[in-house]
C-alpha cells in the first residue's frame, strides 16, 4: 500500500490532482540536504570515547604487569589503600605482598567526630601518611581506593601533593548485583 | 589469552579492571576518568542501592518511574530535534 503510494508520488505521470499552484519553485531534491550536524562538543561534556580513543596505554594490558616504573616493575609496587566512609578515611601502605607498612586515618591525625568525614582531613592525612612513606623509603606506589565518601578524590590528591609518585589507580569498592540483604533503611 | 587466564584463576584479579594509568602525572584527570566510568557502568549506583535494603514495593515504585522517565526522555528528545532542526532544504519553508 505504502509501496504503491510512493510509486504515484515519484511519478510524475500519476501525480496526484491539485488546484493550487505550485509554490515550491524546485523538486525536492533529498541529496542536496545537508548531512546532520554533529554539534559542537560542550565545555562540560565530554565525550568518553574520544578520550579514550586518543591517549594511549591508559588500561591496563598484559604486559603492564612488567611495566618498570621508577625501575621496579608494576607487580613488586607497594600499594596504598585507601578506604573511605562517611565518617572516616583510613589510609594504609603496605608492600606488594600485602603486609602493612604504614597506617594513618583520619582520627589518628587528630580530626575527631565529625571533622573525621571531611575532605581537609582526609587531604591532611594523606600528605602526612606520603611524608612519611617517603621517610621509609617508599616513592613509587599504586593506589586502591575502596568506597565513596567526602575524601575520595581529596586523599588521592593529597598523596600526590605530600610527594608520592602515583602510578595507577585502582577502585575496589565492594559492589554485588545480588548482595546478602542489608541493613534496614535509616529512619530519622 | 594470558588476561583471559588470570581472570579465571582469580574471581577478583586486582590491578587488571576497574584501573587507570596516571598520565604525566595528572592525577585529576585519572581520577575523573575512574569516576566516570564506574558512574556509566552503574556500579557507583549499584552500590548506592546496596548501602540500604530497599523494601520490594520500592523497588517496582522506583523501576516503573525509570521507565516512565525513559519513555519520556526518548519522546522529548526526538520533538527537541524535530524543532530545533536546522538543516532545511527550504531554509524558511512557507514564507514567500
Amino acid at each position: 500500500m505504502l509501496s504503491a503510494l510512493r510509486n504515484t508520488l515519484r511519478n510524475p505521470i500519476l501525480r496526484l490532482f491539485h488546484t493550487t499552484s505550485s509554490q515550491a519553485t524546485e523538486k525536492f531534491d533529498h541529496k542536496r540536504i545537508p548531512l546532520d550536524d554533529e554539534g559542537v562538543q560542550g565545555e562540560k561534556i565530554v565525550d568518553l570515547d574520544s578520550v579514550l580513543k586518543s591517549k594511549q596505554n591508559l588500561f591496563p594490558t598484559i604486559e603492564s604487569d612488567d611495566m618498570l616504573f621508577d625501575g621496579t616493575p608494576y607487580k613488586n609496587l607497594p600499594i596504598c589503600n585507601i578506604r573511605i566512609s562517611h565518617n572516616n578515611t583510613i589510609l594504609t601502605l603496605t608492600d606488594a605482598a600485602g603486609s602493612v607498612k604504614l597506617i594513618k586515618s583520619c582520627g589518628i591525625e587528630g580530626f575527631k567526630n565529625a571533622k573525621k568525614g571531611t575532605n581537609i582531613a582526609a587531604q591532611t592525612t594523606a600528605i602526612s601518611l606520603a611524608t612519611k612513606a617517603i621517610d621509609r623509603g617508599f616513592k613509587t606506589v599504586r593506589v586502591k581506593v575502596r568506597g565513596l565518601g567526602p575524601g575520595r578524590l581529596a586523599a588521592v590528591k593529597g598523596l600526590q601533593m605530600g610527594g608520592l609518585d602515583i602510578v595507577s589507580i585502582t577502585d575496589n569498592t565492594r559492589v554485588s548485583w545480588n548482595p546478602p540483604r542489608p541493613r534496614k533503611v535509616r529512619r530519622l | 589469552m594470558f588476561i583471559t587466564a588470570r581472570l579465571l584463576a582469580n574471581r577478583h584479579p586486582q590491578f587488571i579492571a576497574r584501573t587507570v594509568f596516571v598520565q604525566n602525572k595528572n592525577v585529576d584527570d585519572a581520577c575523573r576518568l575512574i569516576n566516570r566510568i564506574l558512574g556509566k557502568e552503574g556500579i557507583l549506583e549499584r552500590y548506592r542501592l546496596n548501602q540500604y535494603y530497599e523494601k520490594p514495593f520500592k523497588t517496582r515504585r522506583r523501576i516503573n518511574h525509570e521507565r516512565c522517565k525513559a519513555i519520556y526522555n526518548e519522546d522529548m528528545e526526538r520533538k527537541i530535534k524535530f524543532v530545533l532542526r536546522k538543516n532545511r532544504h527550504e531554509p524558511f519553508p512557507g514564507c514567500y
